[in-house]
């Protein structure tokens, strides 16, 4: 009867013409997806090699120079566009892409996508993400809203009960006769995107796995909203009615939902400005010891400390510069105080998170969209690993110029300059974003709730099927 | 084949059925002559399992229709007043279908010569239904029942809104069913083709069984007569 159905169903839904003139946009709006998606992943690609390279090539090509001076002249650390942001670039456009590494300060990412667009970027782009999350779910509708209200209109409903049709067998039918079509089309669509990636240079962070585990995250997306619209169609009498309930609940948990999400976080947990978030850094900086003021009382302890260590009388009998290592306790301090003060954002970012994961329950489109950003590296979270991944090679590049100038120069020889070669010796920066497991052991309540959303309703739409018996002549 | 035992459905304080006893057996045709609420439709209706009786029994093939609810409906077949088939698909695909759903396969030349017993002119079979006449899609309804080999037929005034031609070949179809020993239980208005088809007649009003007849035993006329004193009717009026 499962196959029976599906055979009729599949047959019914392409003689539609909505439905192929559905399908056909979708897929036209996909391919176009990817296709600008592949051109600007290469070309994001390209640029990011070569500053990558040029950048390098400046920093190793300073030439005889102060390492203080060489630390304020400073370098970038390029976050990589990741393979999977093909299909899903998340929060990639609002990140930034590199950060300025200097002296005494952390800086936040820069040059993000978004403040180099037009006032027309606030429409949105056409990525691979927004058809899959939004535009399928409106196909899933549009083929599914009516397939068991149509029965019970034309009044083939009767005729199935009479022939003793079973309904979890009718409904699972029909269920599938809508899922593979969507099945192919989400296969056809990862395996091109594989394939596109796979040919491209990448950073040695494509995986076929990841991508696999992407394609299922949709693959239970899809599910559930073909249960659910069956469900709403099982439940109601007329098309009309099913359609806009559907069209209702895609608005609710699509746009509403996620929206409302980001408010109440935003409400419940707010981050400081920007303004506020300096000032709190500048008072602490204050408040301890600035590795280019050595008049600061903070400055005058730590010299009548280590004169006490060393049993020496004054700074130049030593062994090494003083002012080099007055600069790497500095630094020590502020990287302390940057530190403290990303923690508290990334405990209000945690307790964002844990608002997002609380209405999930409520909406099947929360963890599917946080999962799929973290599966493609592009979510916030992974941001804030690479601008740590930044910034611990930040203080330890300080670390390696505060102690070259400390251990090859004499207290006070501020014109004494590092050798031509030795900027070569500061290691790259070779940024490892999380790996597979940790992005899933990471997301397991996301991935629970999903599964939540799949196994309840499955089960409601096994319920609704008892609806059909009912349909008298 | 097909007997109620003092069959009763009501709602609330309306009772639609007032405990019908009716039988009918292997290669008879039951034709139910009622006004529109006699309780035709409740009768098949309860006999489909798809309402439950208030009181009283009806079995079919000796199985209680409400303890064998799916057992029963391997053993008949239904034709409403207005058979809806799937409008894009044709009449091999629909048939195709809807004997699948009763667990019954067939291969293209099977359905074919089901659908020409059935009276389905060969040209009609590749066409979408949504082409068809009422007549047609009646003759794939009973070509629906020929696939399931239905023991049982119910059918709902199936005649209504037929041209007499389309009424005529439906007609001759019942017959063909009951030399095949099919027992039908047929609701209907008209009584010139109940008393051209059925064995039995029966006219209801008020959900009870007013009057029954062997075929045999009344004229056309009489019938009707019968059937207007029963509905109170003022003939003369008419």
């Amino acid at each position: 009867m499962i196959l029976n159905t599906l055979k009729k169903e599949s047959k019914e839904l392409f003689r539609e013409g909505r439905i192929r003139i559905a399908f056909i946009f979708v897929i036209t709006l996909t391919i176009t997806a990817v296709f600008i998606s592949a051109w600007h992943y290469k070309d994001i690609n390209e640029e990011y090699v070569f500053a990558k390279q040029s950048e390098r090539e400046i920093w190793d090509n300073q030439g005889e120079k102060n390492p203080h001076s060489a630390a304020h002249y400073g370098t970038y650390a390029f976050k990589p566009k990741y393979p999977l942001a093909l299909i899903d670039q998340g929060v990639d456009k609002y990140t930034g892409t590199s950060i300025f590494l200097e002296a005494h300060k952390r800086n936040e990412a820069q040059f993000d996508e978004a403040s180099d667009q037009t006032g027309l970027a606030r429409f949105g782009n056409l990525t691979p993400d927004f058809v899959l999350m939004f535009i399928i779910p409106l196909l899933i509708i549009l083929i599914a809203y009516n397939s068991l209200t149509k029965e019970k209109e034309m009044g083939t409903i009767t005729l199935l009960n009479s022939q003793g049709a079973i309904g979890f067998k009718l409904i699972f039918g029909k269920w599938l006769a809508i899922f593979l079509p969507l099945f192919v089309l989400l296969f056809v669509l990862f395996t091109v995107s594989g394939i596109i990636l796979s040919s491209l240079p990448d950073f040695g962070i494509f995986s076929w796995l990841s991508l696999a585990i992407l394609f299922l995250t949709y693959v239970v997306y899809y599910a559930i909203f073909i249960n659910l619209v069956l469900i709403i169609s099982g439940l109601v009498k007329k098309s009309g009615i099913a359609l806009v309930l559907s069209l209702s609940f895609w608005i609710l948990v699509c746009l509403i939902l996620p929206k409302t999400a980001s408010n109440i976080a935003e409400y419940k947990h707010p981050y400081p400005t920007k303004q506020e978030f300096a000032a709190n850094i500048t008072k602490d900086k204050k408040e301890g010891l600035d590795g280019h003021n050595p008049w600061s009382e903070a400055s005058k302890a730590l010299a009548k400390q280590v004169l006490k260590e060393y049993g020496v009388d004054s700074l130049s009998q030593l062994p090494f510069n003083y002012d080099g290592y007055r600069m790497q306790k500095g630094e020590e301090h502020e990287a302390e105080i940057y530190f403290k003060h990303y923690k508290k954002l990334k405990i209000q970012h945690s307790n964002q998170s844990r608002i997002y994961r609380q209405l999930a329950s409520i909406s099947p489109f929360l963890p599917t969209r946080f999962l799929s950003m973290s599966i493609a590296n592009t979510d916030y979270t992974t941001h804030w690993h690479f601008a740590d991944a930044a910034e611990n090679y930040r203080i330890e590049t300080q670390k390696f110029l505060n102690e070259h100038f400390a251990k090859e120069s004499k207290y006070g020889d501020w014109s004494w300059k590092a050798n031509a070669d030795f900027w070569k010796q500061l290691p790259k920066f070779n940024y490892k974003p999380p790996t597979l497991s940790e992005i899933l052991k990471r997301n397991t309540g996301n991935i629970l709730i999903l599964l939540c959303w799949l196994l309840g309703s499955f089960a409601v739409l096994f319920l609704t099927t008892k609806s059909l018996k009912n349909v008298k002549v | 084949m097909i007997l109620t035992n003092n069959l009763t459905k009501s709602y609330g304080g309306l009772t639609a059925l007032d405990a019908l006893n009716l039988e009918v057996k292997e290669g008879e045709i039951y034709c139910l002559l009622g006004a529109n609420g006699a309780g035709k439709t409740t009768t098949i209706n309860l006999l489909l399992g798809f309402l439950k009786p208030t009181s009283g029994r009806a079995f079919i093939n000796k199985l209680d229709v409400v303890e064998h609810s799916k057992l029963t409906k391997q053993y008949l077949a239904y034709i409403p007043e207005n058979l809806m088939l799937y409008p894009s698909l044709n009449a091999i695909e629909n048939l195709d279908y809807f004997s699948g759903i009763a667990n019954k396969s067939f291969n293209k030349k099977t359905l074919q010569s089901i659908l020409t017993e059935a009276g389905l002119q060969e040209s009609a079979f590749y066409k979408p239904v949504s082409k068809y006449s009422k007549g047609m899609r009646q003759k794939v309804g009973v070509a629906i029942a020929l696939a399931k080999d239905a023991k049982v037929l119910l059918l709902d005034e199936p005649t209504s809104g037929l041209d007499p031609k389309a009424s005529f070949e439906f007609g001759k179809l019942l017959q063909k069913l009951r030399q095949k020993g099919v027992a039908t239980l047929m609701a209907t208005h008209d009584l010139f083709r109940a008393k051209e088809v059925a064995t039995t007649i029966g006219i209801m009003k008020d959900g009870q069984l007013k009057q029954q007849w062997h075929v045999d035993d009344i004229s056309l006329s009489d019938l009707e007569k019968n059937y207007l004193e029963t509905m109170s009717y003022n003939t003369i009026e008419l």
